[in-house]
């Protein structure tokens, strides 16, 4: 299956993100709990860990780039071996945990 | 002076001694803020009378073009900061004036001379707070002659003595006499040699008595009998019986000094008196 | 031949913007003094001070402790002293405790010396409601734009957060600065050609025929959002960004007006002596037959209540409905 890992909605009073630097590249498999992206908002960093094994397929925003809440950062799969889509638009959401510091 | 063009005017009768002794501790380069009774302060710091009598006036001739007034008169490169009539207002002010002092390195002192009327503000017990937090160069001067308007402090203040507000912060803090000019000047020098020497701030009460009432559209609420026996504790008087016993004073250098007074007090008049008004139109000058 | 080079933009948060022009100006003048509360290692209540402690340190950069009288009569002495200053209230509710050093002495500090004594220091504070009650709501910035001697100037957007801040550090008297709560969590676009913006010029954020609407701070994300909603239907919004309330740049206004022939004034904070009363009485001075409105926040104080809050501000629905209103009785 294809994911899109997008920034996570539950984060209180956002509305822009910054990428600050991405901690898995491309072709990387990583494993639950495994850190993936670190974001920045307006007040507070965000880091967005796996909640769920993947491979890090295509990095849609890069480190200093900036997204909307809820809009796709990343695209991923299970494995490497299926072919991506032109776009993350209507891919199911990669399960995520965030934490705010 | 009596005259119906004076305005409302706060005198510094029989608070002499505590504006002529604290300035006598100051150098050139130290700055004094007062409260509205502001005209003994000024004088004392070392503005002319006749400057002095020119903005009380309302002419341009004064150090503020007549727009102060007593209220607000000031002369920063005499050392006069100034006045400001809020009572408290210029504590604030003033410890920002001694912050600018300290971050800048400067060897140069803040007074800020205050009522016992001031010391139930926040604001004084806020600027005591940063004076002691961050060893602000700042004297506090609190000339207490134990009457608010028409409250006797007593009514007002609970601590006793006022220097007793410095306590809690850790502040060196003198009661003096404020009759005696001698007294609070050497106090006044004590503290101020402290502040310069970055060991921060202080603060110096001085017991004055106020001889007229609070001011000169005020009606006196003490008996006047009192009042009448306060003049007898004249701080000028005081002084001159001192230099006399001392052998420092005989009586041609007192009537020199007091022919001077009467020459200088009139040439201020004089000077006052021709001087002009502004323009209605500097009403609207400096505004932004 | 000429050599253009491209300004290059970048999108920073609204903090970002406002931190970027501090640094900046305390590079340019050591004079410049930053206090209030939780400003030094803390970066600031809204983080818009992050980096300048570690960069100017503790004496330029003070905390100070939770006394706004004193924090701002400190700011004053110092600006009146002879150095600069940047005096940070958290929340605008709160500058009331320090309006007699702001007010009394700092705003006439100039005239009532006859140029003796000036106080170039700014007040920058943060307006708005945003879930936090009655006392940490409030937009009471049509109180002072009525202080001659005094400069009022509102940011909405990060490029005009960095260029005001520069200009109000730079000027020769007290400025209050403010933003609004509802500001930091957006970005926006800054050029590296940006610079001051000039003191009493508004912007025109949106050009329309129909309308003229007048708003300043996150009011005028709301007036946008309206004006989009507008134009669905067919109406044509000019959305004006104040910029500056004192002085007002009402010839910015009365032009628009003037081609327009509608306006609706629209204010987060309260409407009896606002700041669209006084726009509107001033375009009237200059126009005939306008129609005029004002939208602004009901009179009654802010719960930390959702529900209660929100019935209470103005957002782009009332202003859109405003809009309709006025064109409608044309």
């Amino acid at each position: 299956m294809i994911y899109a890992l997008t920034v996570p909605t539950g984060i209180e009073d956002v509305e822009d993100v910054r990428v600050l630097e991405w901690a898995k590249q491309i072709g990387d498999e990583f494993g639950k709990g495994d850190l993936l992206v670190e974001l920045e908002t307006h007040k507070a960093l965000v880091e967005i860990r796996a909640g769920r094994p993947a491979v890090l397929r295509k990095i849609l925003c890069g480190a200093g780039s900036w997204q909307a809440v809820g809009k796709p950062l990343a695209i991923l799969s299970d494995d490497t071996t299926e072919s991506l889509p032109d776009s993350a638009f209507d891919l199911p959401g990669l399960a995520v945990d965030f934490e705010v510091s | 002076m009596n005259r119906r063009d004076h305005g409302f005017q706060l005198l510094s009768s029989g608070q002499e001694a505590v504006a002529v002794g604290v300035c006598a501790a100051l150098s050139k380069h130290d700055q004094l803020l007062t409260s509205g009774r502001s005209i003994g302060p000024a004088l004392a710091r070392g503005l002319t009378p006749a400057s002095v009598m020119a903005e009380l006036l309302g002419k341009v001739a004064g150090p503020n073009r007549g727009r102060a007034g007593r209220g607000h008169m000031a002369l920063p490169s005499a050392g006069f900061f100034g006045a400001h009539a809020v009572v408290g207002g210029n504590l604030t002010i003033a410890a920002g004036v001694a912050l600018a002092f300290h971050l800048e390195r400067r060897p140069a002192v803040v007074v800020c001379l205050f009522g016992d009327g001031a010391c139930g503000s926040g604001a004084l017990h806020e600027t005591l707070n940063l004076a002691a937090l961050w060893h602000l160069p700042l004297l506090f001067v609190c000339d207490n002659n134990r009457i608010s308007v028409s409250t006797p402090s007593e009514k007002a203040l609970a601590p006793s003595p006022l220097s007793e507000l410095a306590k809690p912060f850790g502040l060196p803090a003198i009661t003096v006499d404020g009759m005696d000019v001698l007294a609070v000047r050497q106090a006044a020098t004590e503290l101020v040699a402290g502040a310069r020497a970055g060991k921060g701030a202080g603060f110096l009460e001085c017991l004055s008595e106020r001889f007229s009432s609070h001011s000169t559209s005020t009606l006196e609420s003490r008996a006047k009998e009192d009042v009448a026996a306060l003049r007898s504790r004249c701080p000028i008087a005081a002084l001159k019986q001192t230099l006399v016993v001392r052998g420092d004073l005989d009586e041609y250098g007192l009537s020199a000094l007091e022919a001077e007074v009467r020459s200088a007090v009139k040439y201020a008049v004089n000077f006052a008196d021709a001087s002009d008004f502004p323009d209605p139109e500097e009403a609207l000058f400096d505004v932004l | 031949m000429s050599f253009e080079t491209k300004s290059k933009a970048e999108r920073i948060f609204f903090r970002e913007a406002i931190a970027r022009a501090v640094s900046e100006e305390m590079i340019r003048d050591d004079r410049l003094v930053l206090i209030g509360q939780d400003v030094g290692a803390f970066g600031g209540s809204y983080k818009e001070f992050v980096g300048l402690f570690d960069r100017f340190g503790p004496s330029r950069v003070r905390d100070t402790p939770v006394a706004e009288a004193s924090m701002v009569g400190l700011g004053v002495g110092l600006a009146a002293a002879g150095m600069r200053a940047i005096v940070s209230v958290t929340y605008m509710d709160f500058l009331m405790l320090g309006l007699d050093p702001l007010v009394n002495y700092a705003a006439k500090a100039r005239f009532k010396t006859a140029g003796q004594i000036t106080a170039p220091l700014v007040v920058k504070t943060t307006s708005g409601a945003r879930g936090q009650g009655v006392a940490h709501s409030q937009c009471i910035e049509a109180w002072l734009m009525a202080v001659p001697g005094l400069r009022v100037v509102s940011p909405s957007n990060p490029a005009d957060a960095y260029g005001l801040m520069k200009s109000a550090i730079r000027s020769d008297g007290p400025v209050l600065y403010i933003d609004h709560k509802r500001l930091f969590p957006i970005a926006g676009e800054l050029s590296d050609q940006s610079d001051a913006v000039p003191i009493g010029v508004a912007k025109t954020s949106r050009h329309g025929q129909h309308v003229t609407i007048t708003a300043h701070s996150y009011m005028v994300r709301v007036a946008l959002e309206a004006a989009e909603r507008l134009a669905a239907t067919g109406i044509s919004s000019e959305v004006i960004d104040l910029r500056s309330l004192s002085p007002l740049d009402i010839d910015a206004i009365v032009k628009s007006v003037a081609r327009t022939g509608a306006l609706v004034t629209l204010e987060e904070g309260q409407l009896t002596c606002g700041i669209g009363a006084e726009i509107a009485y001033q375009v009237r001075e200059r126009i005939d037959g306008v129609r005029i409105a004002r939208v602004g926040a009901k009179a009654a104080p802010v719960s930390s209540n959702p529900i209660l809050e929100s019935a209470c501000l103005p957002d782009a629905v009332r202003l859109l409905e405003s809009v309709k209103d006025v064109l409608n009785t044309r």
